[in-house]
């Protein structure tokens, strides 16, 4: 459904972070970029949802195609046209508009209002809370009810792709937890196709069906669900799970050993 | 007694008068978070527009009707409000405030020089487009120009508030009014939203001067509505459409309120002074004004 084939960024014409990335995105799949801060992660989103340019970044090699159209480098209204629907990082709601304005807004190109309005009742069957709140200004939401909010945003615009960022930062475990099922029910409900960035992997991994590391804006490791589970280096750096009992302490590990495990 | 509430009444026309002006200003801001310093420029030039498509017309032979008039004096207007902020403005998005200020500060200097060049330092007629005199009722007098100019400015703000809270246009326009990236991520165009705004904020503008000069004097002098008008609009709240002709309101009532007791005291300078040590009160007390938005800080 959309695929990255070779795809560099650089931002201000000097800072290259995405280096020959190749990343594909199945559809009815949930696909997760996993890796540290400043790994490139959403640095690829962005590329995919064409707001690289507001941080002054550009795809300066390879092509991104969705559907077979090409992507690469186009108007982020055009491609929020194609259903790819991005939800930033950090809770972006429209601070001073209502709960309902919110959502509303993530319907503002589609003119067939009955379905709009049947829609914002699916979504307020995903998320009980919401309903009760249509009328509260969303920048006093609490982070949780923000991030509910978000994805009820996201899902008016009746999305064929949806790209989450982190939509677990800053939440505590349990909601962490509630939040993933709920994306996982509503991608089992509606047939949605999910890319999903994260640091929590062991939530993240738990729920998709494909999966891609990251580090310093290269792809160094991708497989299935059951192959990444099964991934030694994946089980000690992201899940902290150790096979035997007498691994090596994470803390004993030589610095660059760690490092040239990604990079063999 | 008679006497206080007739000013209070004139007050009060006067004020909705700079309200429509103060629209202007916030129409734009919320758009693109660009005070535009050249708005009363922008209302004299859409007057001098109007003007010639009116009484200057039919100087040079061409008598227009006046529903003609008037649609060309809208489509010169858009296209004026499209050349600003297409010429100056859009290549300055994303740059420094006080580079956007200082762009601004040049609009207004080019905008009077154009005007003084194309239609000479002069004063003239404004054309007469809303009836003159006064309606009665009982001991109260109401100018008619004003209150046709009242009516609207009351009728425009629900309108415009309704289409920016309800319609699917307008709430792309709140989501910019909001922050660029999000609405960029939610598939709004930034760059038509701010056209948008710059367009309807012009032809407001030459509404605001047909009910301010209809009948009067038109000259250059006219732009300084611009500067009595921001802070009506910098009290209101720089994003609220409603907060505008509120504002207006209680600038113009206090501003008649002065004029007549104060002004005699004080060689007419308390009339020109009050306004703005209202403004400065009250943003002491509400820095984004009396319904801007305020900033929302979680802790």
């Amino acid at each position: 459904m959309l695929s990255l084939s070779n795809v560099d960024v650089i931002y201000g014409g000097v800072i290259q972070v995405l280096r020959s990335a190749n990343i594909e995105v199945r559809e009815g799949q949930m696909t997760v970029l996993l890796g540290a801060n400043g790994a490139g992660k959403s640095t690829t989103l962005k590329a995919i949802s064409g707001l690289l340019h507001a941080d002054h970044g550009t795809v300066t090699a390879g092509r991104i195609t969705f559907d077979g159209v090409d992507i690469t480098n186009a108007d982020p209204a055009g491609i929020f046209g194609l259903g790819v629907v991005q939800v930033l990082e950090g809770r972006r709601v429209l601070e001073h508009l209502t709960v309902l304005q919110n959502l509303m807004v993530g319907a503002h190109r589609r003119r067939d209002r009955a379905a709009v309005r049947a829609d914002l009742d699916k979504v307020f069957g995903y998320f009980p809370a919401l309903s009760g709140l249509v009328n509260r200004t969303a920048g006093y939401l609490s982070g949780g009810e923000m991030q509910m909010l978000l994805l009820g945003r996201a899902l008016m615009a009746r999305p064929r792709l949806l790209i989450l960022d982190e939509p677990s930062m800053g939440l505590a475990p349990i909601l962490t937890q509630k939040v993933f099922e709920t994306i996982a029910r509503i991608k089992r409900e509606e047939g949605l196709t999910v890319l999903l960035v994260e640091q929590n992997a062991r939530a993240a991994i738990n729920q998709c069906d494909y999966g891609y590391v990251m580090e310093g804006g290269r792809i160094v490791l991708h497989g299935t669900r059951a192959e990444l589970e099964g991934n030694q280096d994946v089980q000690e750096f992201y899940l902290g799970l150790s096979g035997d009992a007498d691994r090596p302490s994470f803390r004993e590990v030589k610095h660059y050993r760690r490092r040239k495990r990604w990079l063999g | 007694m008679i006497e206080l509430i007739q000013i209070l009444i004139e007050g009060t026309l006067v004020g909705l008068v700079y309200g429509l002006v103060a629209i202007c200003f916030v129409v734009v801001y919320r758009a693109s978070k660009i005070i535009n310093l050249a708005q009363g420029e922008v209302l004299m030039f859409g007057a001098f527009l109007l003007w010639t498509f009116t009484a200057g017309a039919r100087a040079a032979g061409y008598d227009l009707p006046l529903p003609v008039a008037l649609i060309l004096t809208g489509i010169a207007c858009v296209i004026f409000g499209m050349v600003m902020e297409r010429a100056i403005f859009r290549p300055l998005i994303g740059q420094p405030a006080f580079t956007i200020f200082m762009a601004g500060v040049a609009l207004l200097i080019l905008v009077h020089g154009l005007a003084q060049l194309l239609w000479g330092a002069r004063t003239r007629g404004a054309p007469v487009i809303l009836p003159e005199g006064a309606l009665s009722f009982g001991p109260f007098l109401f100018n008619t120009r004003l209150l046709i100019g009242a009516v609207f400015t009351v009728a425009l703000t629900f309108a415009l508030h309704a289409f920016f809270t309800r319609s699917r246009f307008g709430l792309r326009l709140a989501a910019v009014a909001e922050d660029h990236t999000i609405a960029l991520s939610l598939g709004v165009s930034v760059r038509q939203a701010i056209a948008v705004a710059w367009v309807l904020s012009t032809l407001l503008a030459t509404v605001a001067a047909v009910v301010l000069l209809s009948g009067s004097i038109l000259s250059l002098e006219v732009a300084h509505i611009g500067f009595k008008a921001l802070p009506v609009a910098l009290l209101g709240g720089m994003e609220s459409i409603r907060g505008a002709p509120l504002a207006g309101v209680i600038i113009g009532v206090l501003e008649a309120l002065a004029i007549t007791y104060l002004d005699p005291m004080t060689n007419g300078a308390a009339s020109g002074v009050l306004p703005y040590a209202a403004m400065i009160a009250v943003l002491l007390i509400r820095p984004y004004g009396l319904f801007g938005w305020r900033k929302i800080e979680r802790l």
